[in-house]
């Protein structure tokens, strides 16, 4: 069984476990610096084991040596949003905390490859491949999986359709800034703009925009974590069985896209190597204009941190 | 538990009862006019439950009264052309087998859906339509999901990525008759015309078009199964589950696309009472062209049982 570390086991690095663990395709090491609460979530989650069918082991430590021979490493550490909070307004704080993981990182998983879900995103997934000088191929952010999960969830409850094949590209930075393509939202292959008016379409896009603080509004001391888990989940998944999915995710460029040296959301094919693809579309010039505002935030956020 | 009754226990019907004990999906009854293979298929594919951990319940018989009540008839009946036989030959006698199973459904499992799978599964739809009376809607034949799937696996092979991420939209009967809509197939939502060369595409198109010819040609003395069983599984769960997915299957069009009152392969939203919609596409006038083309094969093989009297 191939190993994935969780660094984080908070609620999003704890639902990630739960989610491999369910599907059983790796065996886990969840870390984090509070003592005795991966150790104390993994155990749980074993313990659910026999009844749920699984039989990867899901361990805990507050040892980040214990992610040696980890073929995928999940970053979810830092802080999250408070209600009212930005994401862009965590910048700095989880900074730091980056900062401590990254040498840990290239000391005991040099290999490995990276899923960055700290927040925010974009940004710090940025600074994780510059300041590590990691091979952009394997250095990802999880983004668009999980805006593109949320648009099919609204798709599907509008059009009561079920949401297996709904399919749905976002594109550019995970804030404010996304960039929703609905020609490329789907049920079975029918764009949507064929099966909803103009007018349904942007309140979904809206929602879909906002739909980080809309769970948070509810839950108010927590953000959401079962959809990003999945999200993780989904990706880890691609990587451990090669499976060569097209997923919307924040891949660092490299001249795709006319983009040079940021990460971003677009869609790429994800295998055993990480980004192996990075698919550009055509895009129209008003998507082009909101990819470029997308850009313009991301870049200025990237701008403010040392590397 | 609902229950489904699958005629035939050919290759493909317990093949379709083995995809719904894998996912749980229903109570399945295998029935075939042949002593002992429905007993025997059902009870070898029950004793591999405990490793495969499913508890639906499967039986086997060879007494259509063990049909009733059933949710759903999956009718996959009928015999292979054999040496000599005329298509006309076999036509007519697999027309009078599905009447007469048509008739028992009718009689047994009155409230029944019923997913057709005999071809020319358009043609024995309205045959059983004509027969059993049900309602439209309750009465659905398994068409372009086959033919999608087919299409979904090259097109993913062709790009190196995951079947997962693709979508297909194929329309009309299988084979000669399809009528593929690439511009509504796709990769994670992407139009597969924006990934792919016309000329890939066009090589795609004709390998779905004889993908039952490929497999037979492989076979020799049978034809594919696992991808048809897997096709008509996705329907009974889709039904079974309420998913309101939606699919292309054969259904009763009454002016839609400009059809009236013949079965044609269209999307379709399938949910608990079976077809809950017909989708409505935007054609180009070639795509509903060869959409109306398919339309009149149907056409001309019920005048044929018509003028027989099966109909």
């Amino acid at each position: 069984m191939k190993k994935v570390s969780i660094i984080g086991a908070g609620n999003v690095g704890a639902n990630a476990a739960f989610y491999i663990g369910e599907k059983n395709f790796a065996d886990v090491m969840l870390i984090d610096v509070v003592e005795g609460r991966a150790k104390g979530k993994a155990l749980d989650l074993m313990e659910a084991a026999p009844v749920r069918y699984y039989d990867a082991k899901i361990d805990g430590s507050d040892n980040i040596e214990d992610i040696a021979g980890s073929e995928v490493v999940v970053i979810t550490a830092g802080h999250v949003r408070k209600p009212q909070m930005s994401r862009l307004d965590l910048l700095e704080t989880n900074a730091k905390v980056i900062d401590t993981i990254i040498p840990q990182i290239k000391q005991y998983a040099p290999g490995a490859i990276l899923i960055n879900i700290t927040e925010p995103v974009d940004a710090l997934t940025c600074y994780i491949w510059k300041k590590g000088k990691f091979d952009p191929k394997k250095v990802i952010g999880m983004t668009g999986v999980l805006d593109t999960t949320r648009f099919r969830e609204f798709i599907s409850k509008e059009l009561q359709v079920s949401t297996a094949n709904t399919t749905a590209v976002v594109i550019g930075g995970h804030h404010d800034y996304m960039v929703i393509i609905p020609r490329y939202a789907s049920v079975e292959g029918i764009p949507i703009t064929q099966l909803l008016p103009q007018e349904k379409i942007d309140n979904l896009v809206k929602r879909t925009r906002a739909a980080g603080s809309e769970i948070l509004s509810y839950l108010k001391t927590a953000t959401a974590h079962y959809a990003p888990a999945a999200a993780l989940a989904e990706i880890v998944e691609a990587i451990i069985k090669d499976s060569k999915r097209v997923l919307c995710v924040s891949a660092c460029l490299q001249g795709e896209y006319d983009v040079k040296d940021l990460c971003l959301g677009v869609p790429a094919i994800i295998g055993a190597k990480g980004v192996e693809k990075v698919i550009e579309l055509q895009l129209t010039i008003e998507e082009r204009h909101q990819f470029e505002e997308s850009v313009a935030v991301i870049k200025n956020a990237v701008d403010t941190l040392e590397i | 538990m609902k229950k489904v009754t699958i005629i035939g226990a050919g290759n493909v019907g317990s093949s379709v009862a083995l995809y719904l004990a894998e996912h749980k999906i229903a109570d399945v009854y295998l029935v075939d006019i042949v002593e002992g293979l429905p007993e025997g298929k059902a009870l070898d594919a029950e004793e591999a439950a405990p490793i495969r951990r499913y508890d639906i319940e499967l039986r086997g018989c060879t007494d259509f009264s063990c049909m009733v009540d059933s949710d759903i008839v999956v009718i996959t009946a009928g015999i292979a052309r054999r040496p000599g036989m005329s298509r006309d030959d076999l036509l007519n006698t697999n027309a009078k087998i599905i009447k007469s199973v048509s008739e028992k459904a009718a009689q047994y499992a009155p409230n029944s859906i019923i997913i057709m799978v005999t071809n020319p599964l358009d043609v024995m739809a309205y045959l059983t339509l004509k027969t059993t009376g049900f309602a439209l809607k309750r009465i659905v034949g398994m068409a372009g999901i086959l033919d999608s799937i087919r299409f979904r696996y090259f097109v993913s092979n062709k790009l190196g990525i995951s079947v997962i991420d693709t979508t297909a939209m194929v329309l009309g009967g299988h084979g000669d008759s399809m009528v593929p809509l690439p511009r509504y197939s796709t990769v994670a939502g992407i139009p597969i015309t924006e990934l792919m060369s016309k000329d890939d595409i066009d090589k795609i198109i004709e390998r779905t078009r004889k993908g039952g010819a490929e497999i037979v040609g492989y076979l020799k003395t049978g034809s594919a199964y696992y991808a048809p069983a897997a096709a008509v599984a996705k329907m009974v769960e889709c039904i079974v589950r309420d998913k309101r997915r939606i699919l292309p299957c054969s259904a009763y069009l009454r002016g839609e696309y400009g059809i009236e009152g013949l079965f044609v392969g269209v999307p379709v939203m399938l949910g608990k009472n079976g077809v809950e919609k017909i989708i409505e596409l935007e054609l180009i006038p070639e795509e509903r062209e060869a959409l109306h083309t398919s339309a009149s094969a149907v056409k001309t093989v019920i005048e044929k049982l018509e003028n027989l009297g099966i109909i």
